[in-house]
């Protein structure tokens, strides 16, 4: 016990955060590297897996439960967005941006004000049976294994003969339709589970700090894109495990280097433009560097 | 009366209708194909070819008219649910492949014409296996590369993709729409020999869009002349075979002098 609780000790108490964080970064990258299909909705999902949650926790449904719930509403806010943009032909961006400004009422209609206590009920990480001396243990191997099992389903997903037809669709709509496979469907799909995720990490994240707030996810899609970049930059995008491991490594060192500049003395309120700007600069990196060079091709979005 | 393999009635489709850019693209089209025909469509840019095929396919929904594949009206039916029948390649060879995935994975994407995507694993080893073979037929070297990304081959080697990728599954209608003009001359010929075998060998009734009269003379068992979007000349049989380039083209101008000076 004496080695784990050491082990256990230097790993930072930021890891647990960034698991959570990881299913919001996995919302993020299904709809914009697999679908090809950039998307913000899950500013919205993420707080409305959180209200869901602790709404469900109050009415005395089980934590898990409660969790697939989310999950649920994450899903359908998923949808939402996904057929705003099939058939109305709305920019996804825009799609995603009129999705989550609506769920924010819908956040406050859930829970009826703007913020949930629940700290008297049952949470998901009461379940680990052992004590190791901190909460925050016990939430880290209980959110590292939900981590896991979405890795591990989403990988052999992706190799079934539906979630390569689901990546095919981002790859070449045109081309996929062609061979019988519906871009609605897929489309559908594919962002709906991705709400999903980040209504789970939402849940999670509510669990975890024992309140929900109709606030909660001011800014997480900027967070979650700046862990994006660096997972990418880290483990690479180009086969659908590099995509898939991305998020969670992203995750794990984008809080990292959080702590690492609040460490060094950042104020906390300028997080947020140090995100930016990083983000700005890993965007804006392949253009620059381009610009001396001959253009490369473009990476194409749906409009 | 005899099921026709593909059957377009009185087809009509008009660009921008109602305003100074009104194009009647296609006009009231006629055709038919018997099982096994391989017709090739010869005729001028703009007079209607591809218009015709992305009806056929159902990528361009038609104002009017019908369009009937062995017997069953699809004109309203969606490009996904039309591809159990129809297979198409493109002049554009990043048009018929998926660039972002690898050569096995797109070989299963033409699987799913057949049989819908399940839960199952896509790529076992007995598929691995079968695209093996189908590739090394083309002697480009793509069977040992099935795990390559799609986005590094060269458009001759993705052409060359995209056709056994049609061919595969056998699809009652094959609509090939200029598949060789974007590739140099000896890629061209690679992919139009493959072409050849496969339609022969599985006998598959195919379309195929030219602009190669020594091609519409050799190949083939029609030869369709669109005009105007119109089908203006049918010829089979003896009159196929009495053909020659010069005779084709006479045709052309006589059918509209426009064409030639337009060209
Ligand atoms: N998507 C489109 N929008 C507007 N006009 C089109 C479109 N596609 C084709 N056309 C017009 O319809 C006519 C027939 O085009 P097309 O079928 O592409 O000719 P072909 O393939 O025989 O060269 C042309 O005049 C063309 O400009
Ligand atoms: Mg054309």
């Amino acid at each position: 016990m004496d080695v784990l609780n050491l082990f256990l000790s230097l790993v930072p108490v930021t890891l647990a955060q960034s698991l959570i964080l990881s299913f919001v970064v996995l919302a993020v990258m299904i709809p914009f590297r697999i679908l090809s299909f950039p998307d913000l909705t899950s500013e919205g999902s993420y707080p409305l897996g959180g209200c869901v949650c602790a709404v469900a926790l109050l009415a005395g449904v089980p934590p898990l439960l409660a969790l697939a719930l989310a999950a649920a509403a994450g899903f359908l806010a998923g949808v939402v967005t996904a057929v705003i943009h099939l058939r109305f032909r709305i920019h996804t961006l825009l799609a995603g941006i009129l999705v989550t400004t609506m769920l924010y009422s819908v956040n406050l209609r859930v829970m009826g004000k703007a913020n949930l206590p629940i700290f008297g009920e049952a949470k998901i990480y009461d379940f680990f049976p052992f004590d190791l001396g901190s909460v925050n243990y016990t939430k880290i191997i209980i959110a590292g294994l939900f981590a896991l099992f979405v890795f591990v389903l989403l990988n052999l997903w992706f190799r079934t003969e539906r979630g390569i037809a689901m990546r095919a669709v981002g790859s070449n709509p045109d081309m996929s339709e062609a061979q019988g496979i519906s871009v609605w469907k897929a489309t559908i799909g594919g962002v709906g589970m991705a709400g999903a995720f980040a209504a789970i990490g939402g849940g999670l994240m509510v669990q975890s700090q024992g309140f929900s707030d109709a606030n909660m996810g001011l800014g997480i899609l900027i967070n979650a894109l700046a862990a994006l970049m660096i997972g990418e930059a880290l483990v690479g995008k180009r086969t659908i495990t590099q995509m898939l491991a991305a998020p969670f490594v992203g995750a794990f060192a984008y809080y990292q280097l959080i702590s690492l500049c609040l460490a060094a003395g950042l104020p906390p309120s300028d997080l947020k433009i140090a995100t930016g700007v990083f983000v700005l600069l890993m965007l804006a990196g392949p253009e620059l560097r381009r610009a001396k060079g001959p253009r490369a091709a473009q990476e194409s979005f749906r409009e | 009366m005899t099921q026709q393999a593909l059957d377009v009635k009185a087809a009509r489709k008009t660009f921008f209708p109602g305003t100074a850019d009104e194009k009647i693209a296609l006009n009231d089209l006629n055709l038919s194909l018997d099982a096994g025909d391989f017709g090739i469509i010869i005729g001028s840019n703009g007079a209607g070819k591809s218009t015709m095929l992305n009806a056929i396919s159902g990528a361009l929904p038609i104002d009017s008219g019908q369009v009937l594949i062995n017997g069953t009206d699809v004109t309203r039916t969606s490009v996904d649910r039309r591809a159990k029948h129809v297979a198409r390649v493109f002049q554009d060879p990043m048009k018929g492949t998926a660039a972002s995935m690898t050569i096995a994975e797109n070989m299963l994407l033409a699987e799913m014409r057949q049989s819908p995507a399940t839960l199952r694993k896509g790529l076992t080893k007995a598929r691995r296996d079968k695209y093996r073979d189908l590739l090394a037929q083309l002697r480009l070297g793509l069977e040992d590369r099935l795990e390559t990304q799609v986005s590094l081959l060269s458009g001759g080697q993705r052409q060359s993709l995209s056709l056994v990728m049609a061919v595969s599954g056998e699809p009652d209608l094959l609509l090939l729409d200029e598949h060789t003009a974007a590739l140099d001359p000896r890629t061209a010929a690679i992919v139009l020999d493959a072409t050849m075998r496969a339609v022969e060998a599985l006998k598959l009734t195919t379309l195929m869009v030219t602009h190669n009269m020594q091609h519409a003379i050799d190949y083939g068992t029609r030869i369709i002349m669109l005009d105007a979007g119109q089908v203006k000349s049918d010829i089979t049989g003896a009159a196929k075979a009495q053909c020659t380039v010069q005779s084709l083209v006479d045709q052309f101008s006589h059918k509209s002098d426009h064409m030639l000076l337009g060209a």
